[in-house]
């Protein structure tokens, strides 16, 4: 029971930080960017190649992919999304073919097998009966930073709260001389950001492969449908729920049923309530 | 009485289905190998799905991220049946083309309520669950994580297998054009513009999007199935795969979307661009030149090759109309 609820915490916590991510281009550009886990991706790898490969510091490793995942972030938005003006469904396979674009880049540059990520910090805790990595609870930890760095961003500085205006009402920001084109750039350079970390951590927790990509996105699509867009609060539950219910299912029943639930969850939540648990409004 | 347009049009169908019947015999003369037509076999099944995929997400604007899904339930089904339970082939296709309709069915749920990009991620829900499923639940009949191989083939040799599939996808393409040309036709094409409108006209949109739904899904359950006994094995990596939903949708909208001709000419330009660049590119590096140009190519003309062909020949012929 204890295992569940410690595991439980560190794994949502992680699904929270790659949720938030997602949620905030959902929100405020309203389109979905499939390239998401890509983002994860190429932070995963650049950490991978910094500390491992050229073996330097791992916080410069952790750095370096923050900043590799905003410059990731800026250049989809310029080259992809700027260019189609909005249209969603155009935005969304492209961002797709992008995705598998990068797929196959990882495995030309790096090779087509796994790769196991030392641990960020090394060392076993031990609660009791419980044994848990240092590497997991500093993954969790560093994931609440970050979330309640963004949450302390959004709410009180200048360009947080505009885009928050943004995503409520487009037009309206743009009368009130707020430049949507700079927020949107904003919002994926910090989504790019934050889902690179996001891809350090959950490599950390699993293994780099070049089609890590896809789980990351499920998991966050599964959050953000269920949570509603434009809500944080629900977000954060929601990655809970979903964390909690994939250590349960793997401790209880079988590892290969973990996702089974989260999907069920998506059908059920799309098809009785379309706008989410928390969401204010319909897409 | 044919009407004019009509009838140039069955005289090019006329003329596109001696010429892809043809290629046999041509690739004979010309001396390539039995290799390429096996690429072509290959680019006949990918049009088959290109085409199911684009009478939903090309006519009606409902994307399908979960195509896979009813590949796989056809390709699944009849495996599962002829493999495990020794049906004859001649059920068990239809069959489980019967069983992917009724997965379609399960597809049209959602599309009931929800518009947009919500039904393309409950579509991609909908492939990941079954990705995962197959590999759990009776893997005494699914064969688990490594599939099923040794089915049944239905045809020996490439030539063979070359007509096979070519008629059915000359077969398909026709019978979906021959709908597109009915009044339901135009008002799927209406659904993507204006749903609400097509609503007023006091059309039911539940009952075409099911009917899309339905034919969509037999297409797909179709193609599923024969490949399915083409290749003799399956495996869950192969079917409900994002890389497979990938090739999809990019040969429909390579090609051109919403057109008969655009899926095909997508899966058939796309599986031949792969062939080609394997002497230069023999591993991933494909996927990164085949991608990177369906990329460009969409950003610049998201309707396709299609339209950038008749872009084109409209270019050509202003400028010599303008000359005389």
């Amino acid at each position: 029971m204890f295992q569940i609820l410690i595991q439980g915490l560190l794994l949502s916590g992680l699904y929270a930080l790659i949720a938030v991510g997602f949620t905030l281009i959902f929100s405020v550009g309203r389109v979905l960017n499939l390239a998401y886990g890509v983002s994860l991706m190429v932070g995963g790898y650049t950490f991978f190649y910094t500390a491992q490969v050229l073996e330097m510091p791992k916080l410069v490793g952790v750095l370096l992919a923050i900043v590799v995942g905003a410059v990731f972030g800026l250049l989809k938005y310029r080259l992809l999304v700027k260019p189609l003006k909005g249209d969603h469904v155009a935005i969304e396979i492209s961002t797709l073919i992008l995705a598998v674009v990068i797929q196959a880049g990882i495995i030309l540059v790096f090779g087509d097998a796994t790769k196991i990520l030392h641990s960020i910090i090394d060392g076993v805790w031990q609660f009791g009966t419980v044994s848990i990595t240092a590497n997991n609870v500093a993954a969790a930890l560093g994931s609440w930073v970050l979330i309640l760095g963004l949450y302390a961003f959004i709410k009180k500085t200048h360009i947080g709260r505009a885009m928050q205006a943004v995503s409520m009402d487009q037009k309206g920001a743009a009368i009130s001389g707020v430049e949507p084109d700079k927020v949107n750039a904003a919002t994926w350079v910090i989504s790019g950001a934050l889902g690179a970390a996001a891809g350090v951590f959950f490599a950390s927790y699993t293994q780099l492969s070049p089609s890590m990509w896809v789980a990351p996105l499920i998991i966050a699509v599964a959050i953000v449908i269920v949570g509603g867009i434009g809500s944080i609060i629900g977000t954060l539950i929601v990655a809970h729920i979903i964390g909690f219910m994939e250590i349960i299912t793997t401790t209880l029943f079988a590892a290969e049923l973990r996702g089974v639930f989260t999907m069920i969850l998506i059908i059920a939540v799309l098809v009785i309530r379309p706008r989410g648990l928390f969401g204010r409004e319909e897409l | 009485m044919i009407s004019k347009p009509l009838l140039r049009s069955l005289i090019i169908w006329a003329i596109f289905i001696i010429g892809m019947l043809l290629l046999p015999k041509i690739f004979a003369l010309l001396g390539f190998s039995k290799g390429n037509l096996r690429t072509l076999i290959q680019a006949c099944y990918l049009a088959i799905f290109a085409m199911s995929w684009d009478f939903i997400s090309g006519r009606t604007g409902y994307i399908s991220f979960g195509h896979p899904f009813l590949v796989g339930i056809g390709a699944y089904t009849t495996a599962i049946l002829s493999y495990r339970f020794d049906v004859p082939v001649m059920y068990s296709i239809p069959i489980a083309v019967i069983v992917t309709m009724i997965g379609g069915t399960l597809f049209f749920l959602p599309a009931l309520r929800i518009k947009g990009s919500y039904f393309a991620l409950v579509t991609l829900a909908f492939m990941e669950l079954m990705y995962q499923l197959v590999q759990v639940i009776r893997p005494d009949l699914t064969g688990g994580t490594r599939g099923i191989s040794g089915i049944e083939t239905l045809t020996r040799g490439a030539v063979n297998g070359y007509y096979l599939a070519v008629s059915l996808m000359l077969v398909i393409a026709f019978v979906l054009w021959a709908i597109l040309k009915t009044r339901i036709g135009t008002a799927l094409s209406a659904i993507a513009m204006n749903e609400e409108s097509v609503k007023g006209s006091g059309l039911s949109t539940t009952k075409l999007k099911l009917f899309a739904f339905m034919v969509s899904a037999c297409v797909a359950g179709i193609g599923g199935a024969f490949l399915a006994h083409y290749n003799g094995s399956i495996a869950p990596r192969a079917l409900f795969d994002i890389n497979f939903l990938f090739t999809i949708i990019v040969a429909a909208l390579i090609g051109g979307s919403s057109t008969i001709i655009g899926p095909m000419i997508g899966a058939f330009f796309l599986t031949l661009l792969l062939e080609k660049l394997r002497p230069w590119l023999p591993g991933a590096e494909r996927y990164f030149v085949y991608g990177g140009i369906a990329l460009l190519l969409y950003m610049y003309q998201p309707k396709g090759l299609y339209a950038i062909f008749w872009q084109v020949v409209d270019r050509f012929r202003t400028r010599r109309g303008g000359q005389s």
